[in-house]
This record gives C-alpha cells, structure tokens and sequence, in this order.
C-alpha cells in the first residue's frame, strides 16, 4: 500500500517534472527499505554500488552524475573508469565522503547500520534500492529517476521494459515445457537458479517452466535430478575464456547426458551476458528476447530492443 | 595378576576385518541404489550386473543416472575416503600426536592453494589437462607440511604437544585468506570458494575414480610398507631411532606419500575434513594402534564413513546438494568430541 | 670396541660437549659422572647419532657415521631417561620393535629367534604377566622395564643407558642395576650409562668419565676417578662427607 502511495506521488512528481520552472523543487521517495527520502533539488553527484543500479543511471541519462561505483560495476564499460569505493563487504566511506555525492545508492544487505550512519551524518543522503523481481525493477528505475529528476526518461525505459515482456507474452503459450538454468558448470558442481530468481521470472515470460522451481534462488543441486527432470532446454550462462570446449559443447558431451531432451534435440544455449539475465536492470529485457529466440528460434522475431 | 589390564583384541582380528569388508560392500551397494532420484532395485541390479558383463544395458533413466552419475561418484568417494583416513593414520603415527590430519596441519589447503594456483596460471601438463593442477596441489601439500612442521620443530622438537595443531590451524586461516584472493582474481578460471574450503564429489567420472585408484594403490601400498616403522614413531621418534629405523628417509619418504595421496584428493574433491583426524581414532578402538592391523582398518573406516556423509549430502535435502565437508564436519566434531572427551578420561 | 675420539658439540654458540675422547672394552661398564649440564646426555646422544657432533666414533675401527641405521642398532642399544607411549600398545608390542634392525625384507612376519628374544627379554625383566598389558595402564617402573626389555630384545653389544633407574623405587632400581649387571656377564658386551648417583655409580661401574661442563675432568677406572678430590672440584663442595653422613644414619 506504500507503493501505491508512492505511484501517486510518483505521478505528482512526473507532473512537476513536467514544468522546467519547478524543476529545483524539492525531491521526497520512498526507499526500498521503506524509508522516506527528502532532498532539497535533484541529485547531480551521486555514488551507486550496485550494478543494476549502475545500469538504470546509465539507462535513464544520468551517466555524467555518476561519480563512484561499486566492485563488480562493469556495464556500460564507459563507467569502469570511475572511482571503485566498495568491494565485498568493504565500504571506503571516506572515499565516498571525498567524492561528495548527494545520495549513494545501496542495497543494504552490503552495508552496516554504522557506516549508514557514518554518511547521513555527514550530509550524504542513502537510498536503498534491492530489487528481486520484475516488478522491483520497475520501482528501482522509477525512484532512481525521481531522484535524478528524470520521471520521464525513468516511465520510457519501463515502458519500454513492459512492451517488450507483453509482447512476448502475447506471442507465446504456456506448452508445459521446462527449461533448466545452469549458474555453474558440473566440473564446479551444478548450480541453479530457482524461484525467486530473474532467471525463473523470465522463463515464465516466456511460456516455460522452470524445471527448479522447488527450490530457492541459486542453489547447488544434484546432477541426477537434473537427468531425471529431463528439461526441454538448457541454458548456460557460463562464461567461455577461450580454454577447452565451449561451454555448449561441454554439456552436449556430458556422460549421462544424451539422452535427455534438450541434448538430444540440441536444445542447449549459451547466454551472451550472463549478468544481463541476473541483474535487477533494464537489460532484463534484452535477456527475455535472446531467451525467446533461443526457444522460439528466427521465426518469432521481436521487435529488436531500442 | 594383571589380567584386567590386558587387551584381548589381537584375537579378534580376523572377524574385524570381515565385518569391516562386509560393511563396505553394503555401503557400497546402499550408495549406489539411494539417491536423490529414486530408482527401482531392479533397473539399478540390471543396469549395474549388465555393465558388469558387458551385456547391452536398457535404454532408460536408470543407465544414465546409475552408470554415469552415482558409480563413478561412489567409486571416487570410496577411494578418497579410504585415502584419506590412511593419510591421517600414517601422520598420527608418524608425528605421535593423536590430533594429527591433513586438514588439521594445514596440508589438505596447501593443496588446494596449488589447485588453485595452478588452475589460475593455466599450469597444464603436456597431454593430460589435469595433471599440471595434480602436480601443483601435491608440491603445494609437501611443502606446506615441511614449513609446518620445521615451524612446529622450531618451537618444540617432540611434536608431540598442540603447538604444531595451533600452527595448522594459523596455516590454514593464512592460506584460505590467499585462496579467496586467487578465487577472487580469478574466478573464472577456478572453481568457487566454498569447493576448496568445505569439498564436493559432485560432477565427478571415472577418470578421476581410475586416478584415485591408481594414487591410493601407489601410496597406500607405501604406507602399509612402512607400518613398522610407523609404530616405531608412534612409540617414540627418539626410540624409533634408538631401535635402527633411518628416521629421516623413512620421514621423508612418508611424508611425501602422504602429500602427493592428499595432493590428488585435494584436486579431485576440495578439502573433505575430519575424515582423516575422527577415522583413524575408530579404527583404533576397534583393532588397537598397532598400525599393521590399523592401516587396513582406517581404510575401511574412512570409506565407509565418507560413502555415508556423500549420501546425506546427496539426499537430506534433495533436489538441493550439500557439500560434503558440511556433513563431515557436523558428524565429524562431534565424534571427536566424543572420542577425545572419551581418550583422555581412560588415561 | 667402541672408541671415541674428540668429541665435541655445539648448539648454535654453545658448546655442550669439548673435545671429550674414551674407549669402551668389552665387560667394561663405564659410568658418565658429572654435575647436571656437564653434557653427560648429549654426549650419549652423538655416541648414537642423534646429535651431529665434530670428532670421530668408531666401532671396532669402523666410523660410526658411515653405519646403516640397522646396523648400527644391532651394535648399540639406548635406553632413554624418559620414556612414554602416546598409545595403547601392548608390552610385548613395544618390546617386539627391538628386533626391528633384524628384520628381512618386506613381508617379513615374526620369525621364531624373534619370538625367543622378546620371550627371553620378557622373561629378564619380569613382564611376562603384562605382555598383553596397555602400555598406558603401566606404571613409571613398568615403562622403564618394558623399555629395557626392548633394548635386550634388540640384543646389542653396548648398552647405553641414560639415567636408566631415575624416578624409580629402590626396589626398582636395584632390580635394573642388577639385571644390567647380569645382562654384561655375557662374553662382547659393555654398558656406557649415565648415572646421577654416585654410589651407584661406584657400586656398579668398573671405569668411569668425570665430566664438568662439557670436557672430561678425568677418566679411568672408578676408584681412580673418583677420587675426593676430582669430586669436590666438580661439584664444588666435600662429596665425601655429604654422602657418607646421608649413609651413616643407617647405621
């Protein structure tokens, strides 16, 4: 119900975007972990940790008020340049003082209550963004985009988004068919993503089943359940470095493995990018489509993604 | 007027061992027909005895799952098991110090840091991919134990006190932090984290079972060479001395046995814990510490024991796999608990 | 039989033992004497090759250092000051590992002079009864006879003997003294022990090595060793008297 409030809000806010006289009105959202936001003006400086929320800046228009990211912050490779002021659990808050941000965006799962603490009193707003589905993302692009004061932009990437996903819903139906999510390789011990994960939500979109959806988010599962579920398809997202066989090849090898469905009908696929299929981001749309043509093949193209 | 004090086991030897051999064999046959998918006796008989023959095996689910996936696991398992626990018995002979093991000394993650490192740098051997990772992790494991224990001599030449478990135990925190720095850097070229520190048999094929055959075959028969000389140690370095055993070859070689046996466990399975420290101390209340009759016995102790842990790990949440070394630990420190608890009260 | 010649030791700066020499002749049963760190142990040490030492060892002429570990154990036994099993082995088992150096091959199992010997050592130090007995549940005068036992079953031709009767019961202590003094009646053996106490040292010894921080005072037969003077100038007071008063209360 606070989400509904903040869609009204949301709505007010887009409405005073509108008006370029009110722009440097002042900005109230409503965080993640449901804590109330003022700042004065739209943020022009900004430090974001995650990824995602690298991606969604980025997506929306405000790459240049982006001045810090976290660790794994790799896409749009323009942004690796910038300062890094976080890795694992490790949070430089003296760097990000340094950096002098208005807000830092995080998910809180990484950061102690005393290092929030440590930034607030020092002036720097934290914004919690931890989306773990769908319809998160669009709250996550959202907010980001009323603090960025850039509603507009922020609605046509979730237009966007939407459009993409019902139009493949509208293309597809549900034929009971079940596709399994290699996270990691067997010689790494098998890894899958489960419910709850992006992975399992985009396989809904796409008409499939996830052939795990009994257990929880990314989990290490038994190779002869694998064999014995017997999916349609396989998708790797395992990352090829140029050493051995490819990692389509590899599964198509596997002792054991030939008789199932997917290899046999060579039904086994290789993601570009495995963080476009796991990230809370935009690009969640461009994985929907290459899941799609994977399943559905050149026939069904989609309206290629803007 | 002593006949309370003495030990009447020796007798009993024989129908330990069968007990022992007829114990694996049904740990066997159990691990092979339960799993995480349930397969009938018969496809599982069938498959199984017509493999055996050579006869045409039926085409069904039962071929590939049995054959392909939990064989060649429970073959590695048993191996590594046995290995293992005989690497455990021989060090807690060979350094008098009960509390001895792999992972204890800090060798089993020497190892795996030469696993690592090895899979990181892309060492390969010509022909055969794996064995430049193999190599590694048992020079790794050797010269992890030198340093340990000329450190643990530096301070206290008998061994025989917790200065050399209190250096393991600072060695293995000091080479998992480097691990985690490689795996780090290197992500993608090594397996994870959690494969090194806590063990996996999953995903694994006969190669690897046919390389742990050949290594325990290698070693332990070293090893069971040695079992006087073992229990010279086990009585006394300084004696063993005094009795006419070259304690520095037979040292050396033992150790370096014992490296390059943890060395191929290590790659092929990650660190597997407390097999090798809780095994050997069962296999000594059943057959006494003579290590004639106790090398035997841990290999079958540590076969047994770790087929066991690798089903639960298989089965106690299926579809999900636990690692192993979750299972070994959990079972493992207690029983140590037990049995130290038990040793120290009987003097 | 045994002859050693410039003995010296050092750890690190230190210097334990300084160029001490002696010979050991069969039937001899030389006693080392000397105050604590005169490098009476160490020097006992380098005789069976637990210590690098400078100087030269030789047995019947040959270098000690150029030995087979077994083959050095069929000529010499020790038998330690302390001695304790960290498991349960039984007696005879501990006592069975003295026929190590005489063991042929791999597969070698028990052969029947093996069997003799530790029979005989059993018998000698009185443990038959124990033989099947946990070394742990021993007590200290037990450990120390099963360790003898071994030693005889090890069936060398010098015994050497570090403090072999400390911590012991007299009635202990007489019983080892005597069975080593038995043990030497036999033809090509000598004893080379370390002895704190001067009585006994005198009482059993037929030449001994007086030793004071780490060199040899003097040496020769034990009357003409220890002699009131050579005592009191190691040990820094009148020996003599000490030692007779303690005695004259019993009589």
């Amino acid at each position: 119900m606070s989400r509904k409030i903040v869609s009204l809000l949301l709505a007010a806010l887009l409405l005073i975007g509108c008006l370029p006289a009110l722009a440097e009105e002042a900005v109230t959202v409503v965080d993640m972990h449901d804590r109330e936001i003022t700042l004065t003006e739209p943020v022009t400086r900004i430090v974001a940790m995650q990824p995602s929320d690298c991606e969604i800046l980025c997506a929306i228009g405000c790459e240049d008020a982006l001045v810090g990211i976290g660790q794994y912050c790799d896409y749009p490779a323009s942004i690796t340049s910038l300062p890094v002021v976080q890795s694992g659990a490790e949070t430089n808050v003296e760097e990000i003082l340094a950096l002098e941000p208005q807000v830092v965006l995080m998910n809180d799962m990484s950061q102690s209550e005393e290092q929030v603490k440590q930034l607030e009193e020092n002036g720097v707003k934290v914004v919690v963004s931890k989306a773990t589905d769908i319809e998160g993302v669009y709250y996550a692009i959202r907010m980001i985009g009323a603090l960025m004061g850039k509603q507009d932009a922020a609605e046509a990437v979730v237009a966007d988004m939407q459009a993409t996903f019902d139009d493949i819903r509208a293309k597809v139906q549900d034929e009971g068919k079940t596709v399994y999510f290699e996270v990691s390789p067997l010689q790494y011990g098998l890894w899958t993503a489960g419910k709850g994960t992006f992975m399992d939500e985009l396989a809904g979109i796409c008409g499939l089943t996830n052939a795990f959806d009994d257990v929880d988010d990314w989990a290490s599962i038994s190779e002869e359940q694998v064999i014995a579920r017997d999916p349609d398809y396989i998708v790797t997202i395992t990352m090829y470095f140029g050493e051995g066989p490819l990692p389509v090849d590899e599964i198509l090898a596997r002792e054991g493995w030939q008789d199932m469905k997917a290899v046999k009908n060579g039904q086994v696929f290789n993601a570009s990018d495995s963080n476009a299929l796991s990230r809370p981001g935009p690009r969640l749309k461009d994985a929907a489509v290459e899941l799609y043509n994977f399943v559905y093949g050149e026939a069904g193209e989609v309206a290629p993604a803007a | 007027m002593n006949d309370a004090r003495s030990l009447r086991r020796e007798r009993f030897a024989p129908v330990t061992y069968a007990l022992l051999t007829a114990g694996l064999l049904l740990t066997m046959v159990l691990c092979v027909c339960v799993g995480s998918v349930p397969i009938t006796l018969s496809d599982t008989v069938t498959a199984v005895w017509n493999a055996l023959w050579g006869l045409p095996i039926p085409q069904n689910i039962a071929k590939n799952i049995i054959l392909n996936v939990r064989l060649p696991r429970v073959l590695c398992v048993a191996l590594a098991g046995a290995s293992l626990s005989l690497c455990g018995a021989a060090m807690q002979g060979l350094l008098r110090n009960p509390l001895a093991d792999g992972s204890t000394i800090g060798v089993s993650s020497g190892a795996a840091l030469g696993a690592v490192i090895a899979m990181a740098a892309g060492i390969t051997l010509p022909g055969s991919g794996y064995g430049g990772v193999m190599l590694t992790a048992m020079a790794f494991a050797f010269g992890s134990l030198v340093l340990i224990l000329s450190l643990a001599y530096a301070l206290d030449r008998s061994l025989a006190t917790n200065s050399i478990i209190l250096i393991g135990v600072i060695f293995t925190m000091f080479i998992s932090s480097i691990i985690s720095l490689v795996v780090t850097f290197a992500s993608e070229h090594t397996r994870s984290l959690n494969f090194w520190t806590l063990g996996s048999f999953s995903g694994v094929n006969y190669d690897q079972a046919k390389l742990l055959g050949l290594a325990l075959l290698v070693c332990g028969s070293v090893i069971l060479r040695y079992s006087h000389e073992l229990n010279a140690f086990a009585v006394g370095e300084d004696n063993a001395r005094h009795i006419g055993v070259n304690v520095k070859r037979v040292k050396l070689i033992i150790l370096i046995t014992i490296s390059a046996l943890i060395g191929v466990c290590v790659s092929i399975s990650g660190t597997v814990s407390f097999v090798g420290l809780v095994m050997p101390h069962i296999a000594r209340m059943l057959v006494g510490p003579n290590h004639r009759r106790l090398l035997p016995a841990a290999l079958f102790a540590g076969a047994i024991f770790l087929l066991l842990a690798d089903l639960a790990a298989r089965t106690l949440f299926s579809p999900i796999e636990l690692s192993i070394g979750v299972v070994t630990s959990l079972v493992g420190a207690v029983a140590f608990v037990i049995i130290f608890y038990r040793t120290r009260k009987a003097g | 039989m045994l002859k050693a010649e410039h003995i010296t030791v050092r750890y690190g700066e230190h210097t334990v033992v300084d160029d001490v020499s002696f010979q050991l002749r069969e039937g001899q049963w030389l006693m080392l004497a000397g105050p604590n760190g005169a490098g009476k142990s160490t020097l006992i040490e380098a005789i069976a090759q637990g210590v690098p030492y400078a100087g030269r060892i030789e047995w019947e002429g040959q270098d000690l250092r150029s030995m087979k570990s077994a083959q050095l154990a069929r000529r010499i036994g020790v038998l330690s000051q302390k001695n304790a099993v960290g498991y349960a082995y039984s007696v005879e088992e501990v006592v069975g590992l003295g026929r190590y150096a005489y063991r042929q091959g791999f597969l070698s199992g028990r052969r029947g002079e093996d069997r003799d010997c530790v029979d005989q050592a059993l018998e000698m130090t009185g443990l038959q009864d124990l033989r099947r007995a946990s070394m742990l549940t021993l007590s200290g005068g037990e450990t120390q006879r099963a360790f003898l036992a071994q030693v005889f079953a090890q069936d060398p031709r010098v015994l050497i003997l570090d403090e072999p009767a400390n911590h012991l019961d007299l009635n202990y202590q007489q019983q080892i003294f005597s069975l080593i003094r038995d043990w030497l009646k036999r033809p090509g053996r000598a004893v080379l022990s370390v002895v704190h106490d001067l009585s006994l040292a005198r009482r059993y010894g037929t030449h001994a090595v007086l030793m004071d921080r780490g060199r040899c005072v003097a040496q020769g037969e034990t009357e003409a060793v220890m002699t009131p003077d050579n005592l009191n100038g190691v040990y820094g007071m009148d020996v003599a008297a000490w030692l007779g008063g303690l005695l004259s209360q019993w009589q």
